[in-house]
């Protein structure tokens, strides 16, 4: 589904947390601590991360859930990956496609593709 | 009182409590008036109320268990009163935890010589939300004014690598209480403490190596008397709850000597009574627990085997709980694993002083907040108390000025190393860098000039920071989400997520609730499990709108937007805001355990049952011999939840919540052996997603959208090799993602969503609104309007019924 993606890229944990993806695990946690120590105390400079897309709002809950992300290496390899990617600004600006959930909708996909889809909605 | 930041963290256990002092530099394990290090979890109400905790209450348990009571953690959330019948009184297992919270208060008054007002305590990995709730409002009602919770394997570790040397490795946490068994794999890396996975057996724990034993003296009675004696006989439950807490004793007393007896004379046994005197050797309990001991160390080799390690790999193990002082464990896991076992940390009180280190993480200075008598003008700081960085920052703001305003900061270590100098910015804001000495504290004055380069006073004056091994925030320890009506779940935190989190997602209502109708309601469940089927997990909490609640009635497919708040405690907040009017929901109705009737288990235990019975013919026919193994062990569980069922019948509360988790766990069992057996379902599901998800890519993918894909079909080769069901389904639902994405690329998606979703329009609950809406799609599907077309196909999927059946899986979801 377009939107999870795309949210996703646009939440990229290097892109929320300013970071390059050849930063060091010191250098993650030191910079995830200054920004939700800047955030706590309502500082401007940390209100926004840059994105391809243009600037996004940066909140505590997402600095955390980056730096949780990049501390598993797995994961972080994935994001890795993910920040190569080029992010389409203009679907970025778009509201988030079908509201319905994930796998259902993937079930549409199949059933345009020639299969029957499966599971109810 | 200390001039110095003190950090307070209680282990709150099941059998004995303990609390530790963190002072910046050691660890101090707080002890009561006699001495000891261990509280006993014990508390009893005399008739006139009084109350006693502890050692002395622990002495009368088995004079007087009425009105003296162990063992209430286990009950914890589930809101399950317990009687004092001599002092006329009940009270929750909350209420009982609050009371051993207040003697530590008391214990920590008397040796530090203030009344602590913070603190960590923890609690086991695995608890659920209700229960971790519960320990929360236990804090409270003890007097203290704020709490964070931590998981013990966690403490544990965190203990142990405070005064480790090599940080870096994986660890195995080795927790054996007196119920139950866990087992935690955690890694440190850069100074930092991850969790890795957890695994566990909860009809595993000391009191099962107790009852062992307890057999083989009844065996031994049976050969010098000729009386036989059996467990299952409820006439000999008291006589047997004697023996057994002697045969406790025996047991730790042959962790220290080679042998030792087991004497009670005069033992009544239902109508007969017995003189016990019955030598035991520790080769002997060995021989009697090794088969248990062995069923622990099977966890753990699964546990490393699920996150693909060998036992070599691991850097230490940690032993925690008091079964663990058995040479025999120590013992097993050099001969199985193979793996050096973490020397120098006290299995009995490394949980309080790890949750004590924790407390300086988290900033939770136990001292009560004194008044402010510092003068100039307030910074507000923001820096962590404890860290693994060498080079953290330290971040300020000006909230309050007093005399002349400060301009610049520098910041002064105690040995005279400075800070560069800050030039306070336009919102009146610092942002440093200083540097810290390893594993101490680091104190550091702040030294504030105006723009005149004059001094100008600040306060606070000082902080300190600590350096050492640190987990920065608290893992959740099982995922959360809520359930749907088609018995799936929509995940808002996974597992390992940190905490503090917050999360916000849009649902729609399946049926239309009526403005004023008290007896209709919307039910939003709050579910915790790692299944992707609702039923399977637990219904933690619910949310419930009520009709009479209602400003205006809500047709189906009414949107809900749910926001749902965890704390770093673990505590859970839940707010719903009804799209159409703009109204809020914020009350969580049920935030307990389950009940758990004997009727209900017993209903569950036949079901259950009947369904192993059905799976183990199917198994037999086909010639699965690990699921017939498998099976077969699930049936010696079931016969232990058969006991405590029995045993439930007789008021026992906390085995009946055993039963029942116990059912659910065995359910859930069942339906991963059942996954397998799709297996080759699932292998076909795989050859049709990647099929589709590789068509979309070609056409609408990006090269390295395609490169993410070719590694998801990977991933579903080698799990389809491995016959691994979960992780099937997992790389399946990334090459569906990744599919998924292309698909919504092609210009004609929604035209072909349209398609669909008209063609079932039939089925929909209303059917008039449904059709306008089909008509309104052609008429965009003609004119090529794809906003529109989108916003019918999203309409129309709003309207298409909920399965009953599934609905009644998904606890009764009103929303989907």
């Amino acid at each position: 589904m377009a939107a999870p993606l795309d949210r996703r890229l646009l939440e990229n944990p290097f892109y929320v947390l300013g970071l390059t993806p050849a930063c060091t695990r010191a250098e993650l946690e030191r910079q995830g601590q200054k920004l939700l120590s800047m955030l706590t105390l309502g500082l401007q400079e940390a209100a926004t991360y840059v994105t391809p897309a243009g600037p996004r709002p940066r909140t505590s809950e997402l600095v955390r859930e980056a730096m949780a992300e990049l501390r598993d290496p797995k994961r972080r390899v994935v994001h890795e990956l993910l920040a190569a990617l080029p992010v389409d600004a203009s679907v970025a600006q778009v509201a988030p496609a079908p509201a319905a959930d994930e796998r259902e909708a993937w079930g549409e996909a199949m059933w345009a593709f020639g299969f029957a889809p499966k599971g109810g909605r | 009182m200390s001039t110095k930041s003190l950090f307070l963290g209680i282990d709150l256990g099941t059998t004995n409590s303990a609390a530790a002092m963190f002072d910046g530099s050691q660890v101090h394990l707080v002890r009561t008036t006699q001495g000891a290090t261990l509280t006993p979890s014990v508390v009893r109400l005399d008739a006139k109320g009084q109350v006693m905790v502890g050692a002395k209450a622990r002495r009368l348990i088995e004079a007087d268990p009425d009105n003296t009571r162990g063992e209430f953690k286990r009950l914890m959330g589930t809101g399950q009163p317990l009687t004092f019948p001599a002092a006329k009184k009940t009270l929750t297992p909350e209420a009982l935890s609050a009371e051993v919270l207040k003697a530590l208060r008391a214990d920590v008054k008397e040796q530090f010589g203030f009344e602590p007002s913070t603190a960590v305590i923890s609690v086991p990995a695995l608890f659920e939300l209700p229960q971790s709730a519960a320990t929360s409002e236990a804090a409270r009602l003890a007097g203290f004014s704020r709490v964070e919770l931590i998981q013990e394997p966690i403490a544990s570790a965190l203990s142990a690598g405070w005064t480790s040397d090599s940080e870096a490795g994986s660890w195995l946490v080795f927790d054996l209480g007196g119920g139950t068994f866990d087992a935690s794999l955690l890694e440190t890396r850069d100074g930092l403490l991850r969790v890795i996975g957890h695994d566990g057996d909860n009809f595993l724990g000391g009191r099962d190596f107790d009852w062992a034993i307890v057999d083989h003296v009844l065996e031994k009675v049976a050969q010098d008397t000729g009386q036989r004696f059996s467990r299952n006989d409820p006439s000999l439950a008291s006589g047997l709850r004697k023996l057994k807490l002697v045969v406790e004793d025996t047991k730790i007393e042959l962790t220290r000597q080679t042998e030792s007896s087991v004497l009670l004379p005069g033992l009544a046994l239902g109508a007969s009574t017995v003189d016990v005197d019955v030598t035991l050797t520790r080769d002997e309990v060995a021989k009697l627990c090794l088969p248990l001991v062995d069923r622990a160390i099977a966890v753990c080799r699964r546990l490393l085997a699920a996150h693909g390690l060998e036992p070599e790999q691991l850097s230490r193990v940690l032993l925690v709980g008091g079964p663990t002082a058995m040479p025999l464990v120590r013992r097993r896991l050099d001969e199985v694993l193979g793996v050096p076992v973490g020397e120098g940390v006290d299995p009995m009180t490394a949980v309080a002083q790890g949750a004590a280190l924790y407390a300086a993480t988290a900033g939770l200075d136990a001292r009560p907040p004194q008044a402010d008598e510092e003068k100039g003008s307030r910074l507000w700081l923001q820096y962590p108390a404890m860290t693994p960085d060498l080079a953290p920052h330290v971040v300020g703001r000006l909230v309050e000025e007093q005399g002349k305003r400060p301009a610049s900061v520098t910041l002064v270590r105690d040995d005279g190393w400075r800070s560069a100098e800050a030039t306070l910015s336009q919102e009146g804001a610092f942002v440093l860098s200083v540097d810290v000495r390893p594993r101490r504290p680091n104190t550091f004055t702040l030294e504030a000039k105006g723009a005149d380069r004059g001094a100008v006073a600040v306060r606070p004056k000082q902080l300190t920071i600590v350096q050492g091994l640190t987990v920065n925030d608290p893992p959740l320890a099982r995922t959360i989400g809520v359930a749907l009506a088609y018995d799936a779940v929509r995940v808002y935190f996974e597992r390992g997520a940190p905490l503090p989190t917050k999360r916000t997602f849009q649902h729609e209502t399946v049926e239309a609730l009526v403005k004023g109708d008290a007896g209709s309601a919307l039910t939003i469940p709050i579910v915790q499990g790692e299944f992707e089927r609702a039923h399977l997990c637990r219904k933690v909490g619910a949310l419930v709108i009520r009709g009479d609640a209602l400003k205006a009635t809500l047709p189906a497919g009414s949107g809900v937007e749910l926001t749902l708040d965890l704390d770093r405690g673990g505590r859970l907040s839940a707010r719903a805001l009804v799209v159409s009017t703009g109204q809020v929901f914020e009350q969580v109705a049920q935030l307990l355990v389950p009940d758990a009737s004997v009727e209900a288990l017993e209903t569950g235990l036949a079901a259950t049952r009947a369904r192993l019975s059905t799976m183990r013919g199917t198994a037999f026919r086909l010639g699965l011999t690990r699921q017939i193994a498998e099976l077969g062990t699930l049936e010696q569980q079931l016969a232990e939840v058969e006991q405590d069922t029995q045993a439930a019948k007789g008021g026992d509360a906390d085995l009946a919540q055993r039963a029942r988790r116990s059912l659910i766990e065995a359910d859930a069992a069942m339906e991963q052996l059942e996954s397998e057996s799709k297996l080759p379902e699932l292998e076909e599901e795989a050859v049709t997603a990647v099929t589709a998800a590789s068509h979309w890519m070609s056409r609408y993918g990006t090269p390295q959208e395609q490169r993410l894909l070719d590694e998801a079909i990977a991933g579903v080769e080698r799990a389809r090799k491995a016959k691994q069901v979960l992780e099937l389904q997992r790389r399946l639902r990334q090459v569906r993602d990744l599919g998924g994405a292309a698909f919504y690329k092609n210009p004609d998606a929604w035209l072909i969503e349209f398609d669909w979703a008209a063609s079932q329009a039939h089925e929909a609950h209303d059917l008039p609104r449904a059709e306008k809406l089909v008509a309104e799609g052609k008429v965009a599907r003609g004119t090529g309007d794809k906003t529109t077309l989108q916003r019918v196909t999203q309409a129309l999927w709003k309207l298409l019924p909920a399965d009953a059946q599934d609905r009644k899986l998904g606890h009764d979801s009103g929303v989907r």
